[in-house]
């Protein structure tokens, strides 16, 4: 039993005794894929085309073959409410259809016609279903007028000289991933979360409650001891990214993801995938916050500069997001970032090199350890260990 | 035995020991008495290894501890100002965990902790988390695991800071124990009349100096003074009593 084993055990039980430290680890694991799932559920409803929409018609009898066709493409007319303006600035319904008086009228003639739909565009509930009735008004009214036109002798195509037509190349689970994005911010974010409290309580913590004296008497190495909490965070943050990933790939079964159109396929050699690019991460992660957490001179000045470092792993995301970059291979041996470019494309069903997994795990081992050895100099310091 | 030599410590422009010079043989109890910031924490702290001394020697057993402080430190069970437990580990699980760091295995360190549960009177306390430890508590499970590795050096940093009566009498009667046991013990305090119902023999320091060393007697004669204050006065201070 080396020294180094004994100061991981113990710090291990110490936190797994913690109520604290155990909930930073297990809260955070449940809070991405709920918001995940959310997102996607919430899309997948307002995407949905299968749904009837109810929409309230006053007038309903002055445009009997407008309402057919609304009818036929799975709208379900219903009686307007009372004061059908007043209802839908108060949200009580999503819209109302209003059909003039004179719309049979003008028909017949073949005059223009106009049909109101009330709406509240600063409701973004229901936007889905107003779109849809819009779309199928233009489409009714289209329609209209290739019949007249065929009933005049008209060419149609002279009422439609530029036509666009969008070709999309996305995979469907390229368009997935805008949504998936998400998915490697918060497997990161548990990668810096889930040790961080160990690893202020087992440095900070340690010499605020004046254990960190006693400790460094033992004949024991500051390597060792600094290895030790550094491998029992590790072990936290570790385990807080397995959770986040595991929880997150349970909420996207429960998902009807192909009510959207989407198609992700994440089968367990890209979950591996995944971890094999995150772990080393919480390595690195786990490591700068012991250094951090050493170097502060307080438990609470310890946790002010550590729950910054949290905005890290968002960065790259909040790069991609903004301006979408391809990964690109300086990037991998980069923590953080080279994480982020192995998930995203891992995430997205591309190729991703072998070699990316390889210069991330460097970079981010290399790094880590520099940070312990950092930490372990510095534990060495007579000012660092007097507190200052 | 512990013996200091010529010792010299600053930090930046602050001189904390000017120049201590002292001597703790086996078999007996000796105190370093002074007023707070004298310089009594800081000598400790070099004996132990944690602090670098700018000159002089401090040795344990012979052992130079600023050469090799890992050999100096198995010597030495050393109870410092700082004594914070693990709040959530248990009395018992406090000691073992410094009976492991001290290299102690298997039954031998069962029986460590066994003996000093039973000798400072921690039995009803031994499984407890030791977040309600009163100070007494605390104090005797810091020095069971500063004692762990039954070291024949003890030094103890103001031991009785923040005891109660009963705390402070049943702290006497085991250091008077570790000196039947032939072991070297060295506690520091500013209070005169610990010191004097306990020490075979008294150093006095102020301002980083040694200024009187003795057994209590020896120093009464020395100042002429009638009392362990006047003494202590009369030296910390350089007034006449």
């Amino acid at each position: 039993m080396s020294p180094l084993w004994i100061v991981f055990r113990k710090e291990l039980v110490d936190a797994i005794r913690d109520r604290r430290s155990l909930l930073s680890m297990l809260l955070f694991p449940l809070v991405g894929p709920l918001m995940v799932a959310a997102a996607l559920t919430f899309t997948a409803q307002e995407l949905d085309q299968n749904r009837d929409v109810e929409l309230p018609v006053v007038g309903r009898s002055h445009a009997p073959a407008l309402m057919a066709f609304l009818r036929d493409h799975r709208i379900e007319l219903v009686d307007p409410p009372e004061d059908h303006l007043e209802a839908v600035r108060k949200g009580d319904a999503p819209m109302v259809l209003i059909v003039h008086d004179d719309y049979s009228e003008r028909f017949r003639d073949a005059r223009a016609n106009t049909v109101e739909l009330v709406v509240d565009r600063s409701r973004t509930a229901g936007a889905g279903d107003r779109a849809r009735v819009k779309g199928l008004l233009r489409a009714y009214g289209e329609r209209l007028a290739l019949l007249r036109m065929v009933a005049r002798g008209v060419d149609p195509q002279l009422a439609e000289p530029l036509k666009v037509q969008s070709v999309d190349v996305s995979t469907p689970a390229k368009r997935a991933a805008i949504f998936l994005n998400l998915l490697p911010m918060f497997v990161l974010i548990a990668s810096f979360i889930g040790g961080m409290y160990l690893a202020t309580d087992a440095t900070a913590g340690e010499r605020e409650r004046g254990s960190l004296e006693p400790l460094l008497l033992a004949p024991v190495s500051r390597a060792a001891i600094v290895t030790g909490k550094w491998l029992a965070s590790f072990v936290f943050s570790a385990a807080t990214v397995l959770l986040t990933l595991g929880l997150t790939l349970v909420a996207l079964t429960m998902v009807p993801l192909e009510d959207i159109g989407l198609y992700v396929d994440i089968g367990l050699g890209d979950v591996v995938g995944i971890l094999v690019a995150v772990v080393p991460l919480s390595l690195c992660a786990t490591a700068g916050q012991i250094l951090v957490a050493l170097f502060a001179r307080s438990f609470k000045e310890a946790q002010t500069y550590l729950s910054l470092t949290i905005f890290l792993p968002t960065l790259p995301g909040a790069i991609f997001g903004i301006k979408p970059l391809e990964a690109q291979p300086w990037m991998y041996p980069i923590p953080v970032l080279g994480q982020q470019a192995l998930l995203t494309s891992t995430i997205r069903g591309e190729p991703t090199p072998i070699y990316g997994f390889v210069l991330a795990a460097l970079g981010a081992s290399i790094l880590a350890l520099v940070l312990v050895a950092a930490a372990a100099r510095m534990l060495r310091s007579e000012r660092i260990v007097m507190g200052r | 035995m512990i013996e200091v030599t010529a010792l010299r410590k600053t930090f930046g422009s602050v001189v904390a020991v000017e120049e201590v010079t002292f001597r703790a043989p086996d078999g007996r109890i000796t105190g370093i008495l002074g007023p707070n910031g004298a310089g009594k924490t800081t000598t400790l702290r070099v004996l132990s290894g944690m602090l670098q001394p700018d000159r002089g020697e401090a040795r344990i057993d012979e052992v130079d501890v600023v050469a090799d402080p890992n050999a100096g430190r198995a010597r030495l069970g050393l109870l410092p100002d700082a004594r914070g437990l693990y709040p959530r580990l248990t009395a018992r699980e406090n000691i073992r965990y410094y009976g492991e760091l001290y290299g102690l295995r298997g039954k031998t360190l069962d029986r460590r902790i066994e003996e000093l549960i039973e000798m400072l009177e921690l039995g009803h306390v031994a499984d407890r988390a030791a977040t309600g430890f009163s100070q007494g508590e605390r104090m005797k499970v810091a020095i069971a695991r500063a004692l762990v590795h039954d070291p024949p050096n003890v030094i103890l940093d103001e031991p009785t800071n923040g005891l109660d009566v009963m705390s402070i009498r049943s702290l006497r009667g085991f250091l008077a124990r570790l000196r039947e046991d032939g072991r070297c013990v060295l506690f520091s305090s500013h209070v005169m009349q610990e010191v004097s119902a306990l020490c075979d023999s008294i150093v006095i320091v102020a301002k980083g100096r040694v200024v009187a060393s003795g057994s209590e007697d020896e120093l009464k004669a020395q100042t002429g003074a009638e009392t362990m204050e006047d003494v202590f006065v009369a030296l910390a201070t350089g007034e006449a009593p």
